[in-house]
């Protein structure tokens, strides 16, 4: 099992520059960049600093949208980043937040038919520069790619059993996010979906990315808790179905939230929630946490956001601790 | 005056990175980086230029609003601002209307063009500013229509080489409003010590694909409209090749393009200084080669 870290692009510059410039001292595994729409850094201009600034980690987007961008620009961009580091570079594709797409006035409209077309086309324009390309969906017409790529890995950052079925059919890998009866489920889904089709498990990568917080004091819980509350109210309710979650308590955790803000219902969380909605406790808890995955199958763990009080130092303390303990 | 190097996003990292780094040796003041649909991302290639110069300030653009959404543009220019410090600038304007066809963005489907460029602009200033970055916005223009919003921007920087047709469109500017800060032409260019046939015949195709791409509107203005037809119509039925570039009469080429001796480049730079402009790219294939960038600095040195 391999420790990762997790950025978004709501980072700060300072702090994106002190990940890539350690992340290859601290031993990480890889670099997966999420993309907050609307945020200050962009998604692929930053995971170009970090395949630029590093030598030996994996990076990865985790994920990015085919839907608030042209598929071609995908295309040539994640080929441009393969190019700067090859079999380094990850793909990560997922339909995006509701809330987010409807604040660009983007409806979603099929989204497993959207998923399956973008990884089509994003393969077909990849590995063929020399034939013209057209989509009559898309509006592409005799598109021809003056660049190419080797394989570029797409792993699916999705929750729905629809499109977890077709990660299982055509992508490389999951990056699986929610609690962890979610997450079992997943993975027998996407198996029983591979076995089906006569698909090695050798190939598929499952990675698991859920918030995770390093807690050095009882105050730090407070980062914990309001994180908590943030997940509570953007966890899909069939997540919370197929996790044995008791609806009532988060929709009483959303309600309050709406009347009261953050602050006063972070209080009110029971440490029930808090152990499956995100990972915490100190560097050892956390190392530990994450290695009961690796029996459910999950082969990479993503530490972070919101890390912990010091990002820096939770980061710098939860490798060290992974490194002594493998 | 300042100097640019237009490389095209068709080279492969590794060259971009191999001839940006002679070219800040050089002490050349910009290298400019396009964005087209067919061809490597050009904020990442920026990012990877960036890396390995120190003075030289680069240019990201010309980038299409119609391709890219204002805040995707904002964003890279923070990325890369933040990271390498405040040696950025943009150029945005409409992009090429085929390439942006092939990809599914049909430019006649745009009501108002002008409008949206100069939303684009606003919003990517407002973007910058509240993060309190500083970055030169230019507008990439050439038609009479776009010539009219240059004023909302920092700077123009015209697709023209002939002088004749930048003092036009200096006119046509001034007709209407002021004229911008900073005025500067980018163009296919060939400034040589000695004649490289292949070279100058990348410089035809560059050239024909700008004048292909010229409005009516300036063609008839240089009585260039009725030799162009045959190779216009040519050219809507399949992309350029060698039976096109035939078509177009060797003047066409000529004043689309920069094609001069490393000796009469003195003459010119004159002649632009003349008029008031300021920076000068010199596009694809000046670039082409390490060679290509050296006869251009030999060049530039005789100023």
């Amino acid at each position: 099992m391999h420790l990762s870290i997790g950025l978004t692009t709501s980072i700060s510059a300072n702090r994106m520059k002190w990940i890539y410039e350690n992340a290859d001292n601290l031993h990480f595994n890889g670099l997966w960049i999420g993309e907050d729409i609307g945020r200050p850094q962009e998604i692929f201009t930053s995971a170009a600093l970090l395949l630029l600034n590093t030598k030996n980690v994996n990076i990865g987007i985790g994920v990015t949208s085919p839907l608030i961008r042209n598929i071609t620009t995908i295309a040539r961009a994640s080929s441009t980043l393969s190019e700067m580091a090859p079999n380094r570079f990850r793909m990560g594709l997922g339909i995006g937040g509701i809330q987010d797409l409807s604040s660009l006035g983007i409806p979603i409209k099929k989204p497993v038919h959207s998923m399956e077309r973008a990884v089509e086309i994003l393969r077909t324009i990849w590995v063929n520069n020399v034939n013209s390309i057209s989509n009559e969906d898309l509006g592409i017409h005799n598109y021809t790619a003056k660049y190419s790529s080797k394989c570029i890995p797409i792993f699916f950052g999705v929750r729905g059993p629809k499109l977890m079925t077709l990660a299982a059919s055509i992508a490389d890998g999951v990056i699986l996010s929610g609690p962890r009866q979610f997450v079992e489920k997943s993975i027998e889904l996407i198996k029983e979906k591979r076995n089906s089709l006569n698909l090695s498990f050798d190939k598929f990568h499952f990675v698991l990315w859920v918030p995770t917080i390093l807690i050095r004091k009882n105050e730090d819980l407070e980062i914990v808790k309001k994180t908590v509350a943030i997940v509570a109210l953007d966890t899909p309710d069939h997540i919370l179905e197929m996790s044995g979650i008791n609806k009532s308590e988060i929709f009483l955790i959303r309600s309050e939230m709406k009347a009261h803000g953050i602050e006063k219902v972070a209080e009110k969380i029971p440490d029930r929630i808090i152990d499956l909605l995100c990972i915490s406790g100190d560097a050892d808890e956390i190392c530990d946490k994450f290695k009961l995955y690796s029996s459910l199958g999950i082969q990479e763990v993503v530490f972070g956001p919101p890390y912990g009080k010091d990002a820096r130092k939770s980061m710098a303390q939860v490798a060290q601790t992974w490194s002594k303990n493998s | 005056m300042k100097f640019a190097v237009s490389l095209n996003s068709n080279d492969s990292i590794f060259d971009a990175v191999k001839k940006s780094i002679e070219l800040d040796r050089l002490g050349l003041d910009y290298i400019w980086v396009s964005d087209l649909p067919s061809q490597r991302y050009a904020p990442a290639v920026c990012a990877a230029i960036a890396k390995v110069t120190r003075k030289i300030r680069i240019g990201l653009g010309l980038i299409s609003p119609f391709l890219h959404t204002s805040q995707q543009i904002a964003s890279s220019l923070t990325t890369l601002i933040e990271s390498y410090g405040p040696r950025f600038d943009l150029c945005i304007g409409p992009g090429d209307r085929d390439e942006l066809y092939r990809v599914g963005v049909d430019l006649k489907n745009h009501k108002n063009i002008l409008q949206s460029l100069l939303n684009s602009k606003e919003e990517i200033s407002t973007i910058l500013q509240k993060r309190d970055i500083e970055s030169k916005i230019w507008l990439g223009a050439q038609g009479p229509k776009l010539l009219k919003i240059v004023s909302a921007f920092d700077g123009v920087l015209l697709n023209y080489s002939a002088i004749e047709m930048i003092e036009w469109s200096l006119n046509t500017i001034k007709e209407v409003i002021d004229i911008p800060r900073s005025i500067g032409v980018f163009s296919p260019s060939y400034v040589y010590e000695k004649i490289n046939s292949k070279i100058q015949k990348m410089l035809q195709y560059a050239a024909a694909t700008v004048a292909l791409g010229t409005s009516k509107t300036v063609l008839k203005e240089f009585l260039l409209d009725e030799s162009l037809e045959p190779a216009r119509i040519a050219y809507k039925s399949k992309s350029l090749d060698e039976s096109i570039l035939k078509l177009i009469p060797q003047n066409i080429i000529k004043k689309f393009s920069i094609f001069i001796s490393q000796d009469e480049l003195p003459i010119y730079i004159q002649e632009l200084k003349r008029l008031g402009v300021e920076h000068v790219a010199f596009s694809y294939p000046q670039g082409y080669s390490l060679e290509t960038i050296k006869e251009l600095s030999e060049g530039l040195s005789k100023l």
